[in-house]
């Protein structure tokens, strides 16, 4: 599920914040931001202070993104996997879209119940002397407790949104939140165990 | 086995049971899908290889350069004397070092010392080539409030940001020109081995300059006791430096802590550069003007070598020039005169020849340097007359503005007409001929001019065109000067530091004095005669040391 697509990930990104796209065409992205994403994205603080202190409604600036470099165009700013303006992007996604909580669309037209699940983006960090990272996605069924690896791809082939569907009803959850979410932390604790920790034993020889 | 320290996250659930109670703020599933994503895609999946060349689609790394980083980091733990020679790029090598292990979360508090000049060069790199955001150490700054500063060593060095300095605990430390350091008994020294550092860059072109003593010591900042201490050492080696030579064990320490890349080893001698000298005659209309000019009395020396220069170069420049003249001193006579005689001359020989020239190469691109802006415009409305597209560059553009314009060279314009080489950075290897439509009297402007196209990744043979017009003053830089010092088959960067050594700061200037100061052709002869002969042996006693480097 890795961004393979840079223009769709800004397109959707944008949208999904109620920004209009000016221009959208191969490699080339004019959108005109709304409040929140000036106030995310173009770091002007002062501006909008002072707009606000007077009461005034303040106007949001365009913003022009290429993703390819063919297509040039004055003023417009390269984005690429290593510009700030992308890591400034993913990081207000990480503040911002960090949790959610989601039902599955159901077009029925008798009683359907909906189980519950916890789902744990997790991410593992190997610090020594060098380092190297891990994410996993695990859902755990907060009924029966089965676990399910790689559930957020599992997930993206289903149809999901913040409102409950009509008929539908959710059951409530017989394993509660916290503990859910201690049974996925040792599952963890003992997959890092098994590990061959050579990396660790290296870093301590370098360091001494 | 070593105990695993492993820290947790442990406001996540606390939090999500929170919103949970309060319904929200909820992400919706769109961009929740995109916070994932985002992060699998900036996750660093392995111990090895250099992910920070993914995040700087931009540049072109040379494969000694991403060869150097990954051994800096994953052979030597980021404590490395990087000494390679100057021009292949140790700038680019550390910057590429420190984006890596700040990538990877590994360094966040940096501190980059530099000589006061370079302070500025550094931060903008860093800047625009890294993205990585350092800042040059300003007056009531305080050294903890900023992660990445730039400074200079003699900044630093001094109270009380030493004491300051001294306080904080630095991920990276980068010292640039290290040989600075090499003696244990100075104030930078020790200044330096007291700041604490994880990862420690020294950059020096020249590690070895005198003796085994300093190699001792730069070693000893980034790994102390890793050649045994001072006494032990100075017992078994002693001051002699060709022991490093000798020494195989010497040898293999040593190499364990330094990199250094050679031009010899890179591959950018291969690529051949060829030098046309494109002999031209004025006509006889247009000599005799050039005669007068030159006979002109009442003039300063200096503006009449400049008039003359400006002749050779274009009509238009020398008419610019003598028209402004013309606007200060009232009721020069003389001066209007040969202000007529020029309206009346026709089409400079030079302008001819360069559509000939470009004509003759088809459909290739072609660079055009001229020291005169005057010659410019000139050229554009000629070449635009004959059919060929041209834009104009200059040093005055902004930065967006460069870029454009070599953009539109690329894609459209067969020939760009420079007044200046273009600065940092801007990159025109898609083009192989360059004309040097007249020659700056600066040979580090020349230098620069060819290292636009002859350069690290330029994969063809590069074609440089000097045009010169006999019997002119032009005759005496090409034939006396640039010629003799074999100048256009030097190295980029070579000439840089024959200069350097030699203390001749202002070389223009320089040549300028000679040619106002002599009473006559013999006496210019033998001053540039003097001046090539000290420039050619400083080169062979540096070829000397080279041979010496590359024994050890």
């Amino acid at each position: 599920m890795k961004i393979t697509d840079l223009h769709q990930f800004l397109v959707t990104f944008f949208q999904a914040h109620q920004c209009k796209l000016i221009v959208n065409q191969p490699g080339l992205l004019k959108i005109q931001l709304t409040k929140e994403m000036d106030k995310a994205l173009m770091n002007r603080p002062f501006y909008w202070h002072y707009i606000e202190r007077m009461g005034q409604e303040g106007e949001p600036m365009q913003l022009t993104l290429m993703t390819d470099t063919k297509q040039k165009h004055e003023n417009a700013e390269w984005i690429h996997f290593g510009s700030p303006r992308l890591q400034q992007i993913m990081n207000y996604l990480k503040k911002t879209s960090k949790y959610t909580k989601l039902f599955q669309v159901v077009d029925t037209k008798v009683n359907t119940p909906l189980y519950p699940w916890l789902v744990i983006n997790l991410k593992i960090t190997y610090a020594g002397k060098q380092q190297k990272e891990e994410i996993f996605s695990i859902g755990l069924n907060l009924v029966n407790g089965m676990m399910v690896e790689d559930m957020m791809a599992k997930l993206d082939r289903l149809a999901l949104q913040q409102s409950i569907s009509d008929y539908c009803y959710p059951i409530s959850p017989i394993i509660k939140l916290a503990s859910g979410f201690q049974r996925i932390e040792k599952v963890f604790d003992q997959y890092i165990k098994q590990q061959d920790h050579h990396w660790a034993e290296e870093t301590r020889i370098t360091l001494e | 086995m070593t105990e695993l320290l492993i820290d947790k996250d442990n406001t996540f659930v606390k939090t999500f049971e929170k919103l949970l109670k309060n319904e929200g703020p909820f992400s919706n599933w769109e961009l929740f899908k995109l916070t994932y994503q985002s992060e699998l895609t900036r996750m660093v999946p392995s111990f090895q290889g250099l992910h920070a060349l993914d995040y700087l689609p931009h540049m072109q790394f040379l494969p000694h350069q991403i060869k150097t980083a990954t051994t800096a980091i994953e052979q030597m733990n980021g404590r490395v004397i990087l000494a390679d020679e100057v021009g292949l790029g140790k700038t680019i090598e550390a910057g590429l070092i420190l984006k890596e292990y700040m990538i990877r979360n590994l360094v966040k508090k940096v501190l980059i010392l530099v000589p006061a000049s370079l302070v500025n060069q550094w931060v903008k790199e860093l800047n625009e080539k890294f993205f990585i955001p350092a800042i040059a150490f300003r007056k009531n700054m305080h050294w903890e409030q900023y992660d990445i500063i730039v400074s200079s060593l003699d900044l630093a060095k001094r109270s009380p940001h030493q004491e300051m300095i001294q306080q904080i605990d630095y991920d990276f430390l980068l010292v640039d020109e290290a040989h600075k350091l090499k003696n244990h008994r100075t104030k930078n020294y020790s200044f330096i081995r007291s700041v604490h550092k994880k990862y420690c860059l020294l950059l020096t072109a020249t590690p070895i300059q005198n003796n085994l003593l300093e190699i001792f010591n730069l070693v000893s900042i980034l790994k102390p006791g890793h050649l045994g201490d001072y006494d032990s050492f100075m017992k078994r080696f002693g001051k002699d430096r060709q022991l490093l030579a000798k020494d195989q064990y010497l040898k293999k320490l040593v190499q364990q802590v330094m990199i250094r890349n050679t031009r010899k080893e890179t591959s950018l001698n291969n690529i051949n550069r060829q030098i046309h000298t494109i002999w031209l005659d004025f006509s006889k209309e247009q000599l005799a003007c050039y005669q007068t000019i030159q006979q002109l009395k009442d003039l300063p020396t200096f503006s009449k070598i400049t008039f003359l220069r400006e002749f050779c170069s274009s009509r238009e420049a020398c008419y610019m020039s003598l028209k402004k003249l013309l606007s200060s001193v009232q009721n020069n006579e003389q001066i209007e005169k040969i202000i007529t005689t020029i309206e009346q001359l026709p089409q400079h020989v030079k302008a001819e020849k360069v559509v000939e020239l470009i004509k003759s190469l088809g459909n290739e691109k072609v660079i055009i340097f001229t020291e005169y802006r005057a010659s410019q415009y000139f050229l554009q409305h000629f070449l635009h007359e004959h059919g060929i597209s041209s834009v104009p560059f200059r040093g005055g553009f902004k930065a967006s503005k460069k870029d454009w314009m070599r953009q539109i060279f690329e894609n459209q314009a067969q020939v760009l007409i420079a007044t200046e080489a273009g600065g940092e950075g801007i990159n025109l290897q898609f083009c192989h001929h360059l004309v040097n439509y007249d020659l700056p009297w600066n040979p580090m402007k020349l230098e620069q001019r060819i290292g636009r196209i002859h350069r690290f990744g330029q994969q063809h043979p590069v074609h440089v065109y000097n045009f010169a017009i006999r019997h002119t003053i032009e005759e005496h830089m090409m034939k006396l000067l640039y010629e003799k010092i074999n100048l256009f088959e030097k190295v980029i960067g070579e000439l840089d530091d024959i200069l350097a050594d030699l203390n001749i700061q202002d070389f223009e200037s320089e040549i300028k004095n000679i040619f106002a100061e002599s009473s006559s052709e013999g006496e210019i002869k033998i001053k540039l005669n003097n001046l090539t002969a000290i420039i050619n042996q400083e080169q062979i006693e540096r070829n000397h040391k080279e041979a010496y480097h590359e024994n050890y």
